[in-house]
């Protein structure tokens, strides 16, 4: 099993593998015979004019399968949709990338694309106003908004005409993630919904489940009034920090750290992010949510979710979860 | 020497036409973006594969295709006598073009233009056949990392010794110096993507060790088939709808 | 190379600091870990460590050869370590070369003791066959397989169990044979003789990131250190081995300090390893 080398014994190991049984079952009646591998036959409906879409090809007549996945059937359009893979993008996604590189007027970020994706320094907002021009001294500052390996949450704004992959970050929502962890896992995971950045009130956490698999797990950063203000002020922090940070000294830094509660908050749910991740299963908030509630209940310490135990657990939890969910709905 | 004994039974008591045991698994290595794990009898190999990503050197980045590149090593540990060998030796260089060009000939490459897939081959254990193997495993990585192929490439190969052809040759039948045929095949397709030979042999005897292979690796082709399929419903179940 | 934003730095030091690490350890606590024994069956003896997301192989071969004039009465022991390109792009090429040298250099140190072969983890005595003529000679191999930190505790782990699962040919020498030749060997083919290894110690690795110092770092943990101590401690609670690394100086009470905590941690390691090998040899007998 992928990622989960784990030393079950043998009452673990039955109880895993009945949860994971009970969930095959579930899923077996929606569409069991929809899975193709590479270079399988998808059988279609010749008269109607089908129209192959991504993870297809013709071949003698047939349409083949080039990726291994689900196959999905929107009115003429027949498509693969993939599981394992790297992150595809679609405008509107809300993502989490990494700063690889700052060339000019641009930010190159890595999103776990097949290439890196570009944020324009006119993609976003400044300091002063939305629509101002940018200026020669607005591109020798780049480096104050974002800096190399810097995390950034932001928006695909789509396919430029040279193919290059575009994104924006027009709003306060987005921008620099500090104080907090990213958690890398397959994007197939994550779903598509209205919200991707929740603000886990109780835990005083920001979460951010980036449609390209980035999951960002951080101290709650209290959204600053209007914007202009909030630029100016990170710029400035910044600044401060980067000329400081060399003589703050160790005592002053631990000082600024998270506080002990949130980081306890932070790690929990970011293990329950790991645990679901492992297992396979798909991350969204109320599952998070309720590894996380799983865990206090069960008086576990932190660390001890990435235990066998606590897997199996999981495992049974979300067979249980959607054996009532689909009981619910027949 | 004596490969086959009057019952017609091989040295490690397998019939002339039959493959050792194999065994894949996908997802050997966590943080690659594709892995599997592929065994045919005592030969074990990995396979990694990373992207498709940024190009890391710009020079080498292609505008209309993915740069395929990839690495062949074997471990200290995993030939029978000990030898520590230098980081590519011609051997070695020449099995990782081989893998290469066999894996990019079935990339469907121009679908992820100035991108960059590597994919890194070790040998754990070698026991005849470890250029089959890494083909093999190969495949099953690119498939798991989600790469787009025109159709899955398997490889196996076929011997002649004491006057029977033989299907998957071990260490012992590969060096006894007979002709060793490595075919690599595009099993939908049909359509043969590797072939290798050493030694000499006739026209006909050719024809039936090499049609030999082929049935092996359609034999390898269906198995790698059913394992991605099998994982590829794993997959989709436990994510639920 | 691990790219870290100055947030993150910030978080993994704090959560140093704060003894709660970014997957909920305590500075002192290992990732669960798992050990497979005879995953190469050529070899001699072979086993398979899981660290986290660290995986490591190790493997032991044993030939026959000649001991050192110096050392009659010894045999001799070779580690070396490979980093297989799998486990990071990094590593591909000659890219792993310089890890790799640093890791072999700091087993044969934590294992292998000085010139003299004192002190040695690995009893090298046991390997002799006829003094001054024959010995065994053992290669240990260990191979990245993939990498998130503490590759060093991991490979010493890996070893640790390679030997437990290596059996070593038995020796018949013929009798009579004397003189300046060397003496006729007969190896047996099915009587093994099984390795001692309740001496081989446990390698713990503590990593100082910023006041404080840390068991079992990941990568990222190790992109953060300041220097990082090695320590090799053998079953009876005796240090056979030490190395520092990393640039920054420590406080020589710092490093006693480090030493003492190590052989704490080394306690408990050996019983969980101790464990973890004896239930896989357990399961390689079943299968």
């Amino acid at each position: 099993m992928r990622g989960l080398q784990l030393s079950l014994n043998q009452t673990q190991k039955l109880r895993l593998q009945r949860a994971l049984d009970q969930l095959e079952s579930l899923s077996s009646k929606a569409n069991s015979n929809a899975s193709v591998a590479v270079a399988d036959t998808i059988p279609v409906n010749y008269e109607d004019c089908v129209l192959k879409g991504h993870g297809t090809l013709e071949l003698d007549g047939e349409v083949v399968a080039t990726l291994c996945g689900v196959v999905e059937r929107v009115n003429k359009l027949v498509y693969v949709r993939t599981l394992r893979a790297r992150y595809k993008p679609e405008t509107g996604d809300i993502i989490v990338g990494r700063v690889t590189e700052i060339a000019p007027k641009r930010w190159r970020l890595d999103i776990n694309f097949s290439q890196d994706a570009v944020l324009m320094l006119s993609s976003m907002n400044l300091p002063d106003g939305i629509q101002r021009r940018r200026t020669a001294v607005d591109e020798l500052n780049m480096r104050s908004i974002f800096e190399e390996n810097d995390i950034v949450c932001a928006e695909v704004r789509g396919f430029q005409h040279d193919g290059s992959l575009h994104l924006q970050a027009r709003s306060q929502k987005y921008g620099k993630l500090e104080r907090g962890q990213v958690l890398t896992i397959s994007p197939y995971l994550v779903k598509r919904r209205k919200q991707h950045l929740h603000y886990l009130e109780e835990f005083g956490v920001d979460l951010i489940l980036g449609c390209n698999g980035f999951i960002w797990v951080g101290e709650h950063v209290e959204a600053k009034g209007t914007l202009i203000e909030d630029q100016t002020d990170k710029a400035e922090q910044l600044n401060t920090k980067s000329s400081s940070s060399t003589f703050m000294s160790l005592e002053e830094q631990e000082r600024t750290y998270t506080s002990l509660e949130t980081r306890q908050n932070i790690c929990r749910i970011a293990n329950a992010v790991r645990v679901l991740a492992n297992l396979g299963f798909s991350v969204t908030v109320e599952v998070i949510k309720e590894t996380v509630y799983l865990s206090s209940s069960l008086n576990l310490d932190i660390h001890e979710m990435l235990g066998s135990e606590f897997y199996v657990l999981v495992a049974e939890g979300e067979a249980t979860r959607k054996s009532m969910f689909t009981k619910k709905k027949g | 020497m004596e490969f086959v004994s009057p019952e017609g039974l091989r040295l490690d008591g397998r019939r002339p036409m039959e493959m050792r045991q194999i065994r894949g698994e996908i997802g050997a290595v966590a943080k690659a973006d594709g892995s599997a794990f592929f065994e045919m009898g005592n030969t074990k190999v990995i396979a990694a594969v990373y992207g498709p990503r940024e190009v890391e050197n710009r020079s080498q980045q292609i505008s209309d295709q993915a740069l395929v590149r990839c690495e062949y090593t074997m471990a200290n540990f995993s030939t029978g006598d000990r030898v520590r060998k230098p980081k590519g030796d011609r051997r070695s260089t020449e099995i990782s073009l081989v893998i290469r060009q066999t894996m990019e000939a079935c990339i469907l490459t121009h679908l992820m233009p100035r991108s960059q897939i590597d994919i890194f081959v070790q040998v754990l254990q070698a026991d005849g056949g470890t250029r089959s193997a890494c083909i093999n495993a190969a495949t099953l990585a690119l498939a798991d990392a989600g790469i787009p192929m025109r159709d899955l490439v398997t490889s196996c190969s076929a011997g002649y010794l004491n006057s029977t052809p033989l299907l998957d040759l071990n260490y012992v039948e590969d060096s006894a110096g007979g002709p060793d045929v490595t075919v690599g095949i595009l099993p939908k397709l049909d359509k043969v993507t590797l072939l290798q030979m050493d030694a000499k042999l006739p026209m006909d005897i050719f024809e039936n060790v090499m049609q030999l292979a082929i049935e092996g690796c359609k034999a390898i082709a269906n198995y790698i088939r059913e394992l991605l399929l099998e994982n590829t419903k794993q997959l989709e179940y436990r994510r639920g709808p | 190379m691990v790219g870290l934003s100055v947030g993150e730095k910030h978080f993994i030091q704090g959560g140093i600091a704060q003894d709660l690490r970014t997957d909920g350890r305590r500075r002192l606590t290992y990732r669960p870990f798992n050990v497979e024994t005879g995953v190469i069956p050529q070899a001699n003896g072979s086993a398979r460590v899981r660290l986290g997301g660290t995986d490591v192989i190790a493997s032991v071969k044993a030939e026959l050869g000649k001991p050192s004039p110096s050392q009659p009465d010894k045999g001799k022991v070779n580690i070396y370590v490979d980093c297989s390109p799998t486990a990071a792009p990094m590593f591909e090429g000659r890219g792993g070369e310089e890890l790799s040298t640093e890791l072999s250099g700091a087993l044969q140190h934590c294992l292998l003791g000085g010139k003299s072969g004192a002190g040695a983890g690995i009893d090298l005595s046991s390997l002799v066959v006829v003094e001054g003529k024959v010995c065994w000679d053992l290669y240990i191999d260990g191979l990245v397989v993939s990498s998130d930190g503490n590759l060093l505790d991991a490979l010493g782990a890996a070893i640790k169990a390679a030997l437990t699962n290596t059996g070593i040919p038995k020796v018949e020498v013929a009798v009579g044979a004397s003189g300046d030749g060397l003496p006729e060997v007969d190896i047996s083919d099915d009587e093994y003789l099984q390795f001692d290894t309740s001496g081989v110690p446990v390698i713990v690795t503590l990593t100082k990131v910023g006041r404080h110092y840390i068991v079992d770092a990941t990568l990222e943990e190790e992109s953060q250190m300041s220097s990082a101590v090695s320590v090799s401690v053998s079953g009876q609670g005796r240090i056979c081995g030490l190395i520092k690394r990393g640039g920054a100086g420590l406080d020589p009470s710092v490093i006693l300090d480090m030493i003492s905590v190590a052989k704490h941690v080394s306690e408990q390691l050996m019983n969980k390893l101790d464990s973890e090998i004896s239930a896989a040899e357990a399961c390689e007998e079943e299968s």
